[in-house]
């Protein structure tokens, strides 16, 4: 094989795997997103999309039903995410240390259930199966790339344009982020702040979740404790990195999910390194791209911050 | 017509608003006048239902209403400017007017509020590009969202706190115009101020507050700017006469040739030289936005000169930091009090420190001694006549007034060899305002320099000994007391005598 061609299979491999890799944590991220152009910081990203990643399993081994593993994963995160709501935005608690805890409760409880549910046996369950559409799936090169991938990833890119269209062009959207940079000026406009609050950390919490669960049915086809491995976190980051725009979001998961395929793909060309410096490369990738493209971006101004009226 | 009976309001401490009349008719301009902290903007606040008085109601033709947020307010078609703008400056024109809006459908559409404003602009003559970012405006054009925003609402009863505080003159008479062509509407406006003349100017009626209760109430026909004045002071306050002495002191603060460039590679500062020497009130005239704020902020430390240098006593201090620059003897008295006065959320106390927190006494052995921070504190309120509950008091629970008061207190008491004044007396209302030049002078007096740097140019002519005249970043030779004339210095700040 000259060197070309095996960059070749390289980045086939690599542009292939992308998409799904990318997945779980563009949801997570559009998510999040939405969560801080409302002002509240989530940090419980990852203890969420742990929660959905045994919901999801769970809920597919005994009902058999991506539909309804993908819901009430998402709905099992949302609970965490009125918790988060009701310590940050009527308790008016700090954001940090509630998202911190909202973290552990999620990682905590994602090892329990498993361990209840299932002791030790291990459970494999099948990814939801990719579309096919005649001649554009079989399409050399791009035809599995662009026509192939399975029906999750299309609705999520459908939620982006979506939430990008909602956050940017409607009225809904203006008054949500308002919200996010001047609660006060808000609600002197007549915007309730706290129920726009509450309404983006339920979406929040149900796309985390949705992104735990697809990283247990369509990547891994299994649970492990703690799998999401920082996950959460670089979906936190992402969003700084995508200057609040979803889709810039897009672009970096994107990026992300190639820079772990990557890996994935070289890793057994070269045995002498160790797996766990090809394992942080993701992050270090993306944590480069904040730092690059990140720096100047116009955060909201009431981001993390408490709305407590006056007077 | 609006009726407003017996309101009281008290905060933990003051008597804001006490058992007031306030009446508001269609068709007419209404000037709230008072000092600062008689309450104009409590009692305001209450009708617009941000507040909840104690006690009183509001009547609106009669009925008694409840309006206890602003939303209440919108329904009953009260609209509120505030002294601090409610605008969101990461945002368009067209999308700070679209906030909450219920009508227009769901998507935002900029044709629809660009079609709305030019119902405005032909109305009422404000003119305003709804794709700008707020950002990017002037405040007088801000404060025209700021209008359009109630206009838009539907609001026939329009409130302004202290609507031309920030304002050029050109841009005041163009909000004069504006609220004469609303009034003429048949919409009722209060107009909060201390500025006499605007009341003669464009009030039909007013009503004067001194410490939360109703002093004075009139129609303007008939009454002059000294009854109002005396109203709004009381009786037997004497207008300071400013009695300069000859000082003897050594020692100046040199600023020579320096060069500021902006983030944008523009020249701010260009050549600037100024010399100020102890016992001496050193004036800056000038339009504002001609290099004075950054010439400021490079003298203090908190911008990157490019040339020129400053020194102090015969010390270079160019590159030294803002603490350094302190500590060798220069104080500051910013024009943004709220922003870089104070640190707003804490204590009078803490506040008292920032220019000396640093060593003894108010450090020891790497801690805060608040034995002798609160003594300070309470030597600035009582010596500087600071109306505060206490030293504990927040700064943000401060007037307006009390709060520059408290700033001007601090920085003298740290006793700086040059002093530098930002518009020290914009905002306020009579009393402070003279309270707080007869303090500068006094200052001079002592043998210590100040650099005045102000918009109103009759105060630089009553303090200062020398005026010197910034245009495009550049200082024009000073003028001598002796050679003082309005009119010169009136041509200088245009551009006269300065090379292109
Ligand atoms: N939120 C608050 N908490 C405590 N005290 C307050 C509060 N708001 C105002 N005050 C006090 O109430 C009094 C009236 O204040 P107000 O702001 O109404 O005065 P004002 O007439 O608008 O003055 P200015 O011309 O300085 O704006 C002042 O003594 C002020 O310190
Ligand atoms: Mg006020």
């Amino acid at each position: 094989m000259n060197f070309l061609s095996v960059l070749f299979i390289f980045s086939m491999a690599v542009i292939l795997g992308m998409p799904v890799r990318a997945a779980p944590i563009f949801a997570a991220a559009l998510g999040e997103n939405v969560d801080q152009q409302a002002g509240t910081l989530n940090l419980g990203v990852e203890g969420m999309m742990l929660l959905g990643t045994i919901v999801g399993l769970a809920v597919l081994v005994y009902t058999g039903s991506y539909l309804l593993a993908f819901l009430i994963a998402g709905l099992s995160a949302v609970l965490l995410g009125l918790f988060h709501g009701l310590v940050t935005i009527t308790l008016k608690a700090d954001q940090v240390v509630s998202g911190t805890a909202i973290w552990f409760i999620g990682w905590g409880l994602s090892g329990y259930i498993y361990t209840a549910l299932f002791k030790t046996t291990e459970i494999v369950v099948k990814p939801v199966p990719d579309i096919y559409i005649p001649y554009l799936t079989n399409l050399p090169y791009i035809g599995k790339f662009l026509f192939g991938e399975d029906p999750v990833i299309y609705l999520l890119l459908i939620a982006g344009i979506g939430i990008n269209f909602f956050l940017y062009h409607t009225k809904g959207g203006l008054n949500l982020r308002t919200v996010g940079e001047d609660p006060l000026v808000a609600e002197i406009m007549g915007v309730n702040p706290t129920l726009y609050r509450y309404a983006a950390i339920i979406f929040g919490g149900f796309m985390a979740g949705i992104g735990g669960a697809y990283l247990t049915i369509s990547i891994v086809g299994a649970f492990e404790f703690d799998m999401t491995a920082g996950m959460g976190f670089i979906a936190v980051a992402l969003v700084y990195f995508a200057k609040w725009k979803p889709y810039r979001l897009l672009l970096g998961s994107l990026a992300f999910g190639a820079v772990y395929v990557f890996y994935l793909t070289i890793e057994s060309y070269l045995p002498s390194i160790p797996y766990q410096f090809f394992e942080m490369l993701p992050y270090i990738v993306t944590m480069v791209l904040i730092l690059y493209v990140g720096s100047r971006a116009h955060a909201p101004a009431a981001l993390a911050m408490p709305y407590i009226k006056e007077g | 017509m609006i009726a407003m009976k017996g309101i009281v309001k008290e905060f933990p401490g003051v008597l804001a608003v006490d058992h007031v009349d306030f009446e508001l008719y269609p068709g007419e301009i209404h000037a709230l006048l008072g000092e600062n902290g008689a309450g104009k903007t409590t009692l305001m606040n209450v009708l617009y239902g941000i507040y909840k008085a104690d006690s009183g109601e509001t009547l609106i033709n009669g009925k008694p209403v409840r309006i206890n947020n602003a939303v209440d307010a919108q329904s009953n078609r009260i609209g509120m400017v505030h002294q601090h703008f409610s605008l969101i400056p990461a945002f368009t024109v067209a999308e700070n007017l679209s906030i909450g809006l219920k009508d227009g459908g769901f998507i935002l559409k900029e044709e629809y509020v660009g079609s709305k404003i030019k119902e405005a602009e032909d109305k009422y003559g404000i003119h305003i590009d709804v794709n700008r970012k707020v950002d990017d405006l002037s405040i007088g054009e801000q404060q025209r969202v700021e209008v359009l925003k109630l206009l838009f609402r539907g609001a026939n009863t329009l409130i302004l706190d202290e609507p031309t505080s920030a304002l050029t003159p050109q841009e005041a008479e163009n909000l004069f115009l504006s609220l004469k062509a609303l009034k003429a509407e048949g919409k009722a406006i209060v107009v909060i101020t201390h500025k006499l003349y605007e009341v003669m100017e464009i009030a039909d009626r007013v009503t004067v507050l001194r410490k939360g209760r109703v002093v004075f109430k009139s129609m303007k026909a008939g009454v002059t700017s000294d009854i109002l004045a005396e109203a709004m002071i009381g009786k037997g306050v004497e207008l300071a006469k400013y009695k300069k002495e000859e000082v003897k002191a050594e020692g100046s603060l040199v600023i020579e040739k320096l060069m500021v460039i902006g983030e944008r590679h523009d020249t701010l500062v260009n050549d600037a030289t100024i010399r100020l020497n102890k016992g001496e009130i050193i004036g800056v005239a000038g339009v504002s936005g001609n290099g004075q704020k950054e010439l400021v902020e490079a003298l203090f430390g908190m911008r990157k000169i490019s040339a020129g240098s400053i020194t102090m006593g015969g010390k270079d201090i160019t590159s030294s930091n803002v603490k350094a620059r302190v500590m060798s003897g220069l104080g500051y008295i910013p024009e943004e009090r709220k922003t870089k006065g104070v640190a707003i959320s804490l204590s009078l106390s803490l506040n008292s420190v920032i220019h000396s927190h640093w060593g003894a006494p108010y450090l020891v052995n790497k801690m805060f001694n608040y034995t002798a921070i609160r003594k300070l504190a309470k030597q600035i309120i009582s010596k500087f006549n600071v109306a505060a509950k206490s030293e504990a008091a927040l700064a943000k629970n401060l007037s307006g007034g009390n709060l520059q008061k408290f700033i001007v207190g601090r920085e003298m008491l740290n006793e700086p060899d040059y002093l530098i004044a930002v518009n020290p007396t914009s905002g306020l209302d009579i009393g402070a305002t003279e309270y707080v030049r007869k303090e500068l002078v006094d200052y001079r007096n002592r043998g210590k320099g100040v650099l005045l740097v102000s918009e109103d140019l009759d105060e630089l002519l009553a303090l200062s000994d020398q005026i010197v005249v910034m245009y495009r970043g550049s200082t024009s030779p000073s003028v001598n007391q002796k050679d003082f004339d309005r009119l010169k210095i009136g041509a200088m700040m245009l551009g006269e005598g300065f090379t292109r």
